[in-house]
């Protein structure tokens, strides 16, 4: 395991114990899930099945079966808990008008348990960033849509919490942060994925907090706290944290200490292959006899 | 456990289908000698919280 691989257990147990506190905290979150769902008014696709890689306490979900009411809405998450949490959430007349519509499962986006090409939309807000090998993760994506299905996705860029990272740099040798994929090579993989027409999208959005506590308090409350193996095995020191503090507050502009965050949005489509597995071309034709 | 859900529900290692157990709320997969709980109705589809069958109950399915 390298320093900055993502331990998969500790992200399951911090985001189990965020269960309940996540939806009051993740701002963002919901921010971007509804600039997805704007994406998706100019898609045309009817799917009958959207999976929802990562579907933390089930927000993103809920619109998802407001959106496709005739469709199956799969939820997929890695935390137990965080499945709990959504299913009790859905108030009694959701429940009744869904006629059991959501389904849910516990697994991990990198070791997906789904048949080939079961689903028409996959549909993933803020969750890739957890997984440790990116391009397997989009084939594993791309082996489960149908053809003509598609992949709406956002996730963080690497310049989310730069704030942070500046202010820890230096204090010790640990990571604090984990590191994320850049727009551009994001994009690469997807077609070396089998995808196309990738489209990438980027933009920045600044939270404004009282204090450094209160930015470390809300990246625990989104369960986003670092979960790299090279993370700090304990507690920071006094001196070690009164350094951070300093070298943060050295950014505080109107009062207040900005966190920004990069979300990176993308969409793809599957396409039915134009080449065999031995690289030989497909070309239709319709005959008519 | 739902149907709907079993239909597309695979091993998330080797991909190959699953043998509802439905008395134990067990997923198993005889390739890899796993069992995936359904827990409160949701498959827990992670293979390092799976239980290991022995060759015993492997040959009873």
């Amino acid at each position: 395991m390298n320093e900055f691989e993502i331990d998969k257990k500790e992200v399951r147990r911090a985001f189990s114990k965020a269960a309940h506190t996540y939806d009051a905290a993740a701002v963002v979150q919901r921010e971007v899930c509804i600039r997805m769902l704007e994406k998706l008014d100019v898609i045309k696709l009817q799917p009958a099945r959207v999976l929802d890689v990562g579907s933390g306490t089930g927000w993103g979900t809920r619109q998802l079966g407001e959106r496709y009411p005739r469709a199956d809405i799969v939820a997929l998450d890695i935390a137990l808990g965080m499945l709990q949490a959504a299913r009790g959430t859905s108030s009694w007349w959701q429940k009744l008008f869904s006629g059991n519509r959501q389904r849910f499962i516990c697994a991990d986006v990198e070791a997906l348990p789904l048949a080939v090409q079961s689903v028409d939309m996959v549909w993933s807000s803020l969750a890739v960033q957890w997984c440790n090998d990116l391009p397997a993760t989009f084939a594993g994506l791309h082996r489960i849509i149908r053809n003509d299905g598609l992949l709406l996705f956002s996730t963080f860029g690497p310049d989310t919490l730069s704030e942070l990272r500046s202010a820890f740099s230096g204090v010790d040798g640990y990571n604090h942060i984990s590191r994320f994929a850049d727009m551009h090579d994001i994009g690469d993989m997807l077609v070396a994925a089998g995808f196309a027409d990738p489209v990438m999208e980027m933009e920045k959005i600044t939270l404004t907090y009282a204090d450094v506590k209160a930015v470390m308090q809300d990246l625990r409350d989104i369960g986003a706290h670092n979960a790299t193996s090279g993370r700090a095995p304990g507690m920071l020191g006094k001196a070690k944290w009164a350094r951070i503090v300093q070298n943060y507050e050295a950014l505080r502009r109107d009062g207040r200490l900005p966190a920004t965050f990069e979300i990176i949005y993308g969409h793809a489509w599957r396409v039915p292959p134009k080449l065999t597995a031995d690289g030989r071309s497909i070309v239709k034709a319709n005959f008519k006899l | 456990m739902d149907p709907k859900l079993l239909e597309i529900l695979v091993c998330p290692l080797c991909k190959s289908p699953l043998v509802y157990r439905k008395a134990e709320q067990e997923l198993v997969c005889k390739a890899d000698k796993l069992a995936y709980a359904i827990k409160d109705g949701i498959p827990v589809m992670l293979a390092d919280e799976a239980r290991k069958l022995n060759d015993e109950e492997i040959a009873k399915l």
